[in-house]
């Protein structure tokens, strides 16, 4: 369905049942790439999800390639999940040892992901528009299997997160001192990717890039404005990324945007009263 | 005085330390409970190479590290600049993650544990508790670190470099706090410092390393301190000439 210029409240609440998964996927996606932000902002890895999201768009590509031309039936988002994964070891790894910043690799997964994903699409051209979907977040509909896998990794990720909450706080700010005292920084930094790699890999297949971006960033940078508490910066870090996910969606449908941006918008646009919250308190 | 006490918390025999080989000279070193050890070295002599092989982050090259039985608690202060201002954490989150050693984190907690103010009002900073950590000053931020340290009833403590960025009466302050820390629990600390005589005034033994000997030297500090190594490394200046940088 494509949301009408002149859509009204009525017109919404009707279509509400078709909307709702996609709602839902959205809100779901925010509440928990909000959070996980938190951690990928203070790490000042913000491209991490930029480029563990386009290798997942670039999985979803090989994967309507390798049905098409190869006649092999892999599920897009078990190549989202796959190409994801792969970034993540890469990240765990140690670049230095090539003479490299961990930087430099998140920016090798980005453009390779996004060119592969670009030319892997140019050879599956009956798939375009859903290549063109994910990449640049125009899904307007989710398909039931997409929200079932993104409900069902968002409570893992959550669960997973509200029970380590302590663990990764540690290995984040005080990672030396944390595997001094025998705390498993190591184990709960791959963790922390891992999740981060799920949900994108996840996300993205139901969202498009660049929502599932901005959800992992947007939302984080607010929540790290107002806060003076890591538990409350968490929790109103999902609170603006679940937002973020519902009311972009509204406003896609009000106003004819494209879902993707109008999300990430609503995510920037929500950004906006922490960033003056904060001017004005520094200037008090 | 605090050398009558008991048997050394931990035991250092030939150990040589660095990344893939010594840097030094093998190290044999005891450390007894209760010591205020000052560790001096110019920049890039091994300090915190050294201190990284005794908390098992590196390993020794050569020689052996014997611990007290059981083996100690040990807390370990990085340098300030290891902790991010970028991080929502108050005072007394600062402390609590003292609380949790290995999986412990994953133990539900719904109350703040008593040590936590407990430890902040040990070193008199329980009115930072609600405040973030980023805004406290250089000195303030000192004494929630050294809180942290109370709070996990640390026997053996590494702090490297814990004045650094601070002004003389904050250094001397921290300085006062690790002694008393020393006093009231019996902790043996080991503190990498640029300020010798503050280390002369209140260390009870002092660690030189001086890669260019090499040599390691050990002892009370006015022994070290007045020890041609050490005079080496720390050359006074010719009149009129530059200053050379202390540790």
């Amino acid at each position: 369905m494509t949301p009408s210029e002149t859509a009204t409240w009525g017109d919404f609440v009707e279509g509400l049942p078709i909307f709702r998964d996609a709602i839902l996927c959205g809100v779901a996606a925010g509440a928990v790439l909000g959070p996980l932000g938190v951690y990928v902002v203070l790490r000042r890895m913000v491209f991490v999800t930029a480029a563990l999201s386009q290798a997942a768009g670039l999985g979803v590509a090989v994967s309507f390639y390798c049905a098409i031309h190869l006649g092999l039936d892999v599920p897009p988002i078990v190549g989202a999940i796959v190409t994801s994964l792969l970034v993540t070891v890469a990240l765990a790894g140690k670049p230095e040892w090539l003479g490299l910043s961990r930087e430099s690799v998140l920016g090798l997964a980005y453009l390779a992901g996004g060119a592969l994903a670009v030319a892997v699409g140019d050879r599956i051209a009956q798939e375009a528009h859903d290549i063109a979907s994910i990449l640049f977040g125009t899904a307007v509909l989710v398909r039931p299997l997409d929200l079932t896998l993104l409900l069902g990794a968002s409570a893992v990720v959550a669960v997973v997160l509200i029970v380590g909450h302590r663990g990764f706080v540690a290995a984040s700010f005080d990672p030396d001192g944390a595997r001094v005292r025998r705390v498993p920084v190591a184990a709960l930094d791959l963790t922390l990717w891992f999740l981060v790699a799920l949900e994108v890999s996840v996300a993205t297949r139901a969202l498009g890039v660049l929502p599932v971006f901005g959800f992992s960033v947007l939302p984080a940078m607010g929540a790290l404005m107002s806060g003076v508490r890591m538990s409350r910066t968490l929790v109103l870090a999902s609170i603006l990324g679940a937002a973020s996910g519902g009311l972009g969606y509204v406003a896609a449908f009000f106003f004819s945007f494209p879902v993707g941006a109008s999300q990430t918008l609503a995510a920037g646009l929500l950004l906006v009263p922490f960033a003056i919250a904060r001017l004005v308190r520094r200037d008090a | 005085m605090r050398d009558r006490q008991l048997a050394p918390i931990v035991r250092c025999v030939g150990l040589e330390v660095g990344r893939t080989r010594a840097i030094l000279p093998p190290i044999d070193l005891e450390l007894g409970r209760g010591q205020l050890w000052a560790l001096v070295g110019r920049n890039g002599s091994g300090k915190t190479t050294f201190f990284l092989t005794l908390l098992g982050q590196l390993r020794p090259v050569a020689g052996q590290i014997h611990w007290a039985s059981p083996r100690p608690r040990i807390g370990y202060l990085p340098q300030r600049t290891s902790y991010d201002d970028l991080f929502p954490m108050r005072a007394r989150d600062v402390v609590s993650l003292a609380l949790d050693t290995a999986w412990s984190f994953a133990r539900p907690r719904w109350r703040e544990p008593t040590e936590v103010l407990a430890a902040l009002t040990e070193v008199g900073a329980a009115d930072l508790a609600d405040r973030p950590f980023r805004a406290l000053s250089e000195g303030q931020k000192q004494r929630v670190l050294l809180a942290k340290l109370v709070a996990a009833r640390a026997e053996l403590a590494f702090l490297d470099e814990p004045t650094a960025a601070m002004d003389a009466v904050a250094e001397r302050d921290t300085f006062e706090r690790i002694a008393e820390l020393t006093r009231r629990h019996g902790a043996t600390v080991v503190v990498v410092s640029h300020h010798v005589e503050l280390a002369r005034r209140y260390a009870d033994h002092v660690l030189l390393f001086d890669p260019e000997t090499p040599a390691v030297l050990r002892g009370r500090p006015d022994e070290v301190l007045e020890s041609h190594e050490y005079r080496r490394s720390y050359r006074p200046p010719a009149p009129g000439g530059p200053v050379p940088e202390a540790s």
